[in-house]
């Protein structure tokens, strides 16, 4: 494996609640939207109290994909190939000669959710025989990043990764072990998930999700992805780097696989090993994206850390609070350091920190390149 | 930061051969079959009425109040963990946690339990069922289970590519070690089986009526089975100095996409010739160190023949000189775990230097041509061994193991 020199960020894209591209999802945060919206008792019927999504509604692939192309897809392939396609022509990263040099990594914690409750609704209401063969192969969670992979013929390195929360920011940290290895001289990272009303209900009635009068975390859907490169091949081609990966960091706390628990000690370690990774001081991060996104005790403590860390006037971003919850918002949240970076050299640096239940952590140090 | 070496040094396996290592390499061996009725739901809508089913649960060792909360695929997975980490001989009271990661290749997890949520959804509406019948769904529970029970604090991961997930985990845990970032990884995978996934294979036709016959000229299609397979990787030089049992080294990797069809493979061949001829790039060797490939041999129509093609573009003549062989003639095809599962065998195959066969094989197909170890196991002097993990959406895998 080569030492780990120079990985750059060099396109970015998202299709997000807030926005089917990344500067239109910026704006509407700057603008202090929120697309967290309520359920209508139409979906799911009459409950207790109201209920919360942040969906993305109405979504067409055009101009990526025709839209008869993608009829025959699921939903996260679809958002999937419009945020990847988008982000190698950010970068000006040309497929064609590059095939093997192109990778994909994507997290997810929902993907393959509503073929997978079709498929099983056939066969439970119809019969075994009749559930639908065009249907099962979206029910893998690597469905998304394979039909982007097809479409794009990208033949490097593809891998899904689910590991809760962060796994957005697992597929950045498998992906720059990919890039020091010589495995492609591009690898799109980033996450992708989609709503499902079944999953929704279920957790509902688990008491984790946000009510009127209880607080919790709210379901989210999307793709956001950035395009790590080896430096001195983005460089060669001339690419124009938005920001430099200088460091990360994973951990995980003894809890059980369903909780979402943090001590303040646990959450700033990790945060000071992607900074140490990184070579930088605290004092050199100019934002933070936040992993808070509802749930107060875990909210506190990375508050606590970050103050630990960096001391209290730090600019941090909290837009899960205003996007929803899932790997994908982990990514949308990569994206927008890395376009902060782009528009805001003077940042210096941008820390993502995400934690997720059962106790994972990752912490992700871009920086200007 | 150090071009570090991983080696195995601790292995766990729980199968339809039996619960444990020594009971699923003997059946390997001995060329026992695992396939059997399903007895997990009614399979009697079903085209294929057959799996590798695990019989009997294990005993993971948790707590009666953890083990109520479990899933079929954490038991399994905890189990061979349990087992693996004591053949490591690792004193984790003197291990720094920080520094043991845990990388496992999953996707039904929880599954089988999700569906009766699904199924009271549909006839009792949501009143009618259980919400926490999904909480085990997630394909990272059993990655995160395990770190929970031995309290492993290092980086976490769940790779869910299909039927190549685990090959590609135990790619990610080098990685880890090589990097620097861990020194013991918990790897491999555990997988188990699911109504949907049968039904989703029956409705491909992908499944055979029959127990499944890999490069058999009659096969009709693969047999669903479940597994676990653990190993615990660690960075060869403090393996050394605590005076560990080596079991095999890993050599390395090779990780592609095919981009070419969701459910089908490549007919030329070629797209896994590449990944075949990535690992051996990437674990420095020629195709002449070869000694055998772990096939994933899957007895569907289209992969065998592809399969062969790829053998004989990556390895040349030398395709002609070694044995392949697929366990999944035994084990049926374990899906998320295959590639774990065969692992573990093909290390066992380096150290005994007994390659176990490919049964059920009755007639020869001239497109499956390579010697794949009919029906009887057979000895031989393996240095080095490939296992290849091919799945849907293209992801292929193929993992190096050398002998110690």
């Amino acid at each position: 494996m080569r030492e780990i020199r120079e990985i750059l960020v060099t396109g970015a894209a998202s299709v997000s609640p807030l926005g089917r591209d990344l500067e239109t999802a910026a704006a509407r945060l700057a603008a202090g939207d929120s697309a967290i919206a309520e359920i209508p008792v139409s979906e799911g019927g009459e409950r207790k109290g109201a209920a919360f999504a942040a969906r993305i509604g109405a979504f067409t692939t055009e101009p990526e994909m025709p839209r008869a192309k993608a009829r025959r897809l699921d939903r996260a392939s679809q958002f999937a190939v419009v945020a990847v396609t988008r982000c190698l022509a950010e970068a000006g990263w040309t497929m064609a000669g590059n095939e093997e040099e192109t990778g994909i990594l994507l997290g997810t914690g929902s993907a393959g959710a509503s073929p997978l409750v079709d498929f099983e609704r056939q066969m439970s209401v119809e019969s075994p025989d009749s559930a639908s063969p065009f249907l099962f192969p979206y029910t893998v969670a690597n469905a998304p990043a394979s039909i982007a992979a097809i479409e794009l013929r990208i033949k490097g390195p593809n891998v899904t990764i689910t590991q809760k929360d962060p796994a957005g920011l697992n597929a950045l940290f498998y992906g720059r072990l990919l890039v020091a290895d010589a495995r492609a001289k591009a690898i799109v990272v980033g996450a992708v998930d989609e709503w499902n009303l079944t999953y929704q209900l279920a957790y509902e009635r688990l008491g984790v999700l946000r009510t009127p009068t209880k607080p919790g975390y709210v379901l989210s859907e999307g793709c956001s992805v950035i395009l790590l490169e080896d430096g001195a091949s983005a460089r060669a081609r001339g690419a124009h780097p938005w920001a430099r990966l200088a460091g990360a960091a994973s951990a995980g706390f003894q809890v059980s696989p369903q909780q979402r628990r943090a001590r303040p000690e646990d959450v700033a370690t990790t945060i000071r090993a992607a900074l140490a990774d990184a070579g930088l001081e605290p004092s050199r991060v100019g934002l933070v994206h936040s992993s808070a996104n509802g749930v107060p005790w875990v909210d506190a403590a990375e508050d606590a850390a970050l103050a630990d860390v960096f001391g209290p006037a730090l600019r941090v971003e909290r837009v899960k609070l205003r996007v929803g919850e899932n790997p994908c918002s982990g990514a949308l949240q990569l994206a927008l350091a890395a376009r902060a970076l782009r528009e805001e050299p003077g940042l210096g640096a941008a820390l993502v920190n995400v934690l997720g239940a059962g106790g994972n952590q990752i912490a992700v140090v871009l920086a200007a390149p | 930061m150090h071009d570090r070496t991983v080696v195995v040094t601790g292995l766990g396996a729980v199968s339809s051969l039996g619960n444990d290592l020594a009971s699923t390499w003997a059946g390997l061996v001995a060329g026992r079959s695992g396939i059997g009725p399903i007895t997990l739901f009614d399979a009697s809508g079903f085209r294929t009425k057959l799996a590798a089913e695990i019989r009997a649960m294990p005993d993971p060792g948790v707590s009666p109040r953890m083990l109520r909360r479990l899933s079929r695929t954490d038991v399994i997975g905890l189990t061979a963990a349990r087992e693996a980490l004591a053949d490591s001989g690792l004193d984790l009271l003197r291990e720094d946690p920080t520094r043991i990661a845990v990388v496992l290749g999953g996707g039904v997890s929880g599954l089988l339990d999700s569906e009766g949520y699904f199924r009271d959804l549909l006839e009792k509406g949501p009143r009618g069922a259980r919400p926490t019948r999904v909480l085990n769904h997630p394909p990272d529970q059993t990655t995160d289970r395990i770190a929970e029970v031995w309290g492993f604090l290092g980086p976490r991961a769940t790779i869910t590519t299909a039927c190549s997930s685990s090959s590609t985990s135990l790619g990610y845990a080098s990685d880890l070690i090589r990097s620097g970032v861990a020194d013991v990884v918990v790897t491999g995978g555990a997988d188990t089986f699911a109504r949907l996934t049968h039904g989703g294979f029956n409705a491909l036709r992908a499944c055979d009526s029959e127990p499944c016959r890999p490069f058999d000229r009659g096969r009709k299609g693969l047999t669903i089975g479940e597994a676990s397979g653990i190993l615990v990787f660690e960075e060869e030089g403090r393996a050394r100095r605590r005076g560990a049992t080596i079991r095999a080294r890993f050599l390395g990797y090779g990780i592609t996409s095919d981009a070419h069809h969701m459910t089908q493979p490549e007919p030329s061949g070629e797209a896994c010739a590449r990944t075949m001829r990535s690992c051996l790039k990437h674990s420095g060797l020629n195709p002449g160190d070869v000694d055998y490939v772990n096939a994933h041999g899957t007895a569907t129509v289209q992969n065998d023949p592809a399969e062969t093609l790829s053998i004989k573009l990556a390895l040349g003549e030398r395709a002609r000189e070694i044995c392949i062989s697929s366990n999944k003639s035994m084990l049926g095809h374990c899906l998320c775990s295959a590639g774990a599962i065969e692992a573990v065998a093909t290390v066992r195959t380096i150290e005994t230097g007994i390659v176990p066969p490919t049964i059920s094989y009755v007639e020869p197909d001239p497109d499956c041509d390579l010697d794949v170890v009919p029906n009887v196991a057979r000895e031989a002097d393996i240095r080095v061994a490939l296992s290849n993990s091919f799945a849907f959406g293209g992801n292929s895998t193929v993992v190096a193991f050398g002998r110690a």
